[in-house]
């Protein structure tokens, strides 16, 4: 097991500087690893809570009075799990060959040099003056791009798409982010009322009888 | 039993502790907002001291105050309802009661038009410098210079008359001249604000002749309307409202001759404004938040959160100003920066409240705040926290940055909260080459770039410091690279002989 997640992380080193092989690889040759995956996930969330409060003062615009960790955590990694459930629920009825395990894979491998720069960002933010503050800037930009292009990569090897297929079910993806964020603040105030109604009533009830 | 005997004592003893009060003549709390746009709570900086009105002063009965002001050692008052301009000194005594203007004779004037003597109609403002005082005659569109140091055999005060203005004849524009508040610079140029005028304030030459209308207040307009204007036809455009340009409430002049003015009128994009002789607002904003009062976003001490809006201004040498405001009857002191000093004053009737606030102006380090509709004004003075506050900005202001720190870290220790002082002791510190200090107090005062400035003398002194450390690692690695690159050659050369 762990000799399998130290292998499948070499292999990862590879991918993140061939995408487009590497990726084929971990998609149809099984050198992917979602338990892999998962551990970056968990990790960059936890980065998430490291940099708001370990950011050098100078870079960090948080209010670290008002830190709640678990909140921090939740919203770091929610986009990202958003994003695959979304891009599997569209992609699914396209003729996108991917399972939602690949898509997972792919958007939480493509998170590694991400991982990577952001640390260093967190790392050197203590060491830097207002003006070299735009380099880390910079380099964490640079993190958030690349991302984007491995994620880009890593889907159109996975669902076998061309690029302007991938472009289009991408935009739909957003799209349908939103209506499942729609849906589910739809539903939660729903929940909401029907529970303080049914609140009201029993207490009604009881103040009654 | 011991531990039971003990805190009892302790107990005991705590009830009996004596605690410096700051502020012992108000049980009024102030805030503060800070880096966070928060409200916190602060020490009262400024205290009721005196209330000047009919009941406190003898022969006079004052049924309104619309402006006050004091200079060297006198008190005006405008009454636009018993038609008069008050003249009190320093222990508020009547000097002189100002109703009808007499020429340097005594005898009444008259005007050479109208034939009707010359008495004050309404008066709204008043201003005075060394040598004059002017009356805005708003009831009569006038305005009246008196002579501010003539006196008669007896040594008493007669102010008599230097000049009166109508309405300039070469003045343009659409405003009419009903002139309500007025200020003079120090090359004697008069501005006057006219209410609800939109063209901005009237400037006038010392003869009183028209010379510009002087500053513009751009109004906020917003997007949705700019939408629906730019596809309305002409004939549409034409019915609906115009966004006029706020108008100005009251002006002020400071001792380097800008012109301060503060806005009603929530249309405004800024509400108070220091212009330069070209008419641009020049107002510094340096501190936490704009100069807005209170914050939209931060719920003040008593949880409202409605937009200030500004009466009067009042500036002293040392560039702090109070602004007045009408929507809580707040008073809020900013600095020359633009930091929030402190927050006084409040709605309502009782003692240190306002009921309807008119005017403001300093005398000396005392704030008079004129209330027009319980016809009185109250003289707020310094409480120990307001007087340290006020001479720490007057030693920055005038460059004695080591005095200004040591009143900086007094008021620190009486008030945690009080963030701009922090930042002013790093200030200091800062240019001592006091780094991890300076670094220490802006981080306290959350001000990030001057911290970065600390910094990077804190750095440069590290690396200096551990010199060696960097020097080691820097010649290991030109070794190792030096070393690779022979290893490598004996290599090449080694299968080149194979």
């Amino acid at each position: 097991m762990m000799k399998k997640l130290l292998e499948d992380f070499k292999y990862l080193t590879y991918v993140i500087f061939h995408p487009f092989d590497g990726f084929y690889e971990v998609r149809f040759r099984g050198k992917g690893n979602i338990t892999l995956g998962a551990i970056i996930l968990v990790l960059f969330g936890l980065l998430n809570i490291i940099s708001y409060q370990y950011t050098g003062f100078i870079m960090n615009d948080n209010p670290q009075f008002a830190m709640n960790s678990i909140t921090t955590f939740i919203f770091g990694i929610f986009p990202y799990i958003l994003f695959c459930i979304s891009n599997w629920s569209v992609t699914a009825i396209f003729e996108g060959s991917g399972k939602f395990g690949d898509i997972f894979t792919v958007v939480t491998y493509a998170l590694f040099p991400k991982l990577i720069l952001d640390v260093i960002v967190v790392i050197l933010s203590n060491v830097v003056t207002a003006e070299e503050a735009t380099i880390l800037t910079a380099i964490s930009a640079f993190g958030t791009i690349y991302f984007a292009f491995l994620v880009f990569a890593g889907l159109c090897v996975a669902h076998e798409y061309t690029a302007g297929t991938n472009v289009a079910m991408i935009i739909a993806t957003f799209v349908a982010m939103i209506i499942i964020i729609f849906l589910a603040v739809l539903y939660i105030t729903l929940i909401q009322k029907v529970v303080s109604f049914g609140y009201a009533f029993s207490a009604e009830f009881m103040k009654r009888w | 039993m011991t531990k039971r005997i003990i805190s009892l004592t302790v107990l005991v003893l705590l009830c009996f502790t004596f605690v410096t009060a700051y502020a012992e003549h108000t049980s009024d709390s102030s805030y503060i907002y800070d880096y966070w746009g928060s409200a916190n709570e602060s020490l009262n900086a400024f205290e009721l001291s005196t209330v000047i009105n009919s009941d406190n002063i003898e022969g006079v009965s004052i049924k309104s105050v619309d402006d006050v002001y004091y200079h060297n050692g006198q008190i005006f008052i405008a009454d636009s309802l018993s038609n008069a301009v008050f003249v009190l000194d320093e222990d508020y005594n009547l000097v002189k009661q100002i109703k009808i203007i007499r020429d340097t004779e005594g005898e009444i004037v008259v005007d050479e038009d109208t034939n009707k003597q010359a008495i004050l109609s309404a008066p709204e403002g008043v201003y005075a410098n060394d040598r004059y005082l002017y009356i805005a005659d708003t009831g009569n569109n006038r305005i009246f210079v008196l002579d501010i140091n003539a006196v008669d055999e007896n040594g008493e005060h007669t102010y008599p008359m230097n000049l009166v203005i109508n309405k300039p004849e070469n003045m343009v524009g659409s405003t009419e001249f009903t002139p309500s508040k007025i200020t003079v610079d120090n090359a004697d140029r008069i501005f006057v604000v006219v209410k609800n005028s939109t063209e901005g304030i009237i400037e006038l030459n010392t003869d009183g002749s028209f010379s510009r209308f002087y500053g513009v207040n751009s109004p906020t307009v917003s997007l949705i309307d700019f939408f629906w204007r730019s596809i309305a036809s002409k004939e549409q455009r034409e019915q609906m409202s115009k966004i006029y340009a706020p108008a100005f409430a009251n002006v002020q002049t400071d001792s380097d001759g800008f012109v301060y003015a503060v806005t009603t009128d929530t249309a405004s994009e800024e509400m108070a404004f220091r212009f330069n002789a070209k008419g641009e607002n020049v107002l510094r904003k340096f501190g936490y938040s704009e100069i807005l009062g209170d914050l939209p976003s931060g719920t003040a001490a008593e949880g409202d959160a409605t937009k200030s809006t500004f009466t009067d201004v009042a500036v002293t040498d040392y560039g702090v100003y109070a602004l007045l405001d009408t929507s809580m009857n707040r008073v809020f002191l900013y600095n020359f920066d633009g930091n929030l000093l402190t927050v006084f004053g409040g709605k309502g009737d009782t003692k240190g409240k306002i009921n309807t606030p008119s005017s403001i102006c300093w005398m000396g380090n005392k704030l008079i705040v004129g209330d027009s509709k319980l016809a009185c004004a109250f003289v707020f003075t310094p409480t120990d926290f307001g007087s340290l506050v006020l001479d720490a900005e007057e030693k920055y202001f005038n460059g004695d940055f080591d005095g200004a720190a040591d009143l900086n870290q007094k008021i620190v220790n009486m008030n945690a909260n009080y963030d701009h002082a922090y930042v002013s002791i790093g200030k200091n510190l800062l240019m001592q080459d006091n780094y991890a200090d300076a670094m220490y107090n802006f981080r306290l005062g959350n001000d990030k770039t001057y911290y970065s400035t600390a910094f990077a003398g804190y750095r440069n002194l590290l690396i200096q410091k551990y010199f060696w450390i960097f020097a080691i690692v820097f010649i290991a690695f030109v070794v190792w690279v030096l070393w690779t690159e022979v290893s490598y050659s004996k290599k090449q050369k080694k299968l080149e002989e194979l």
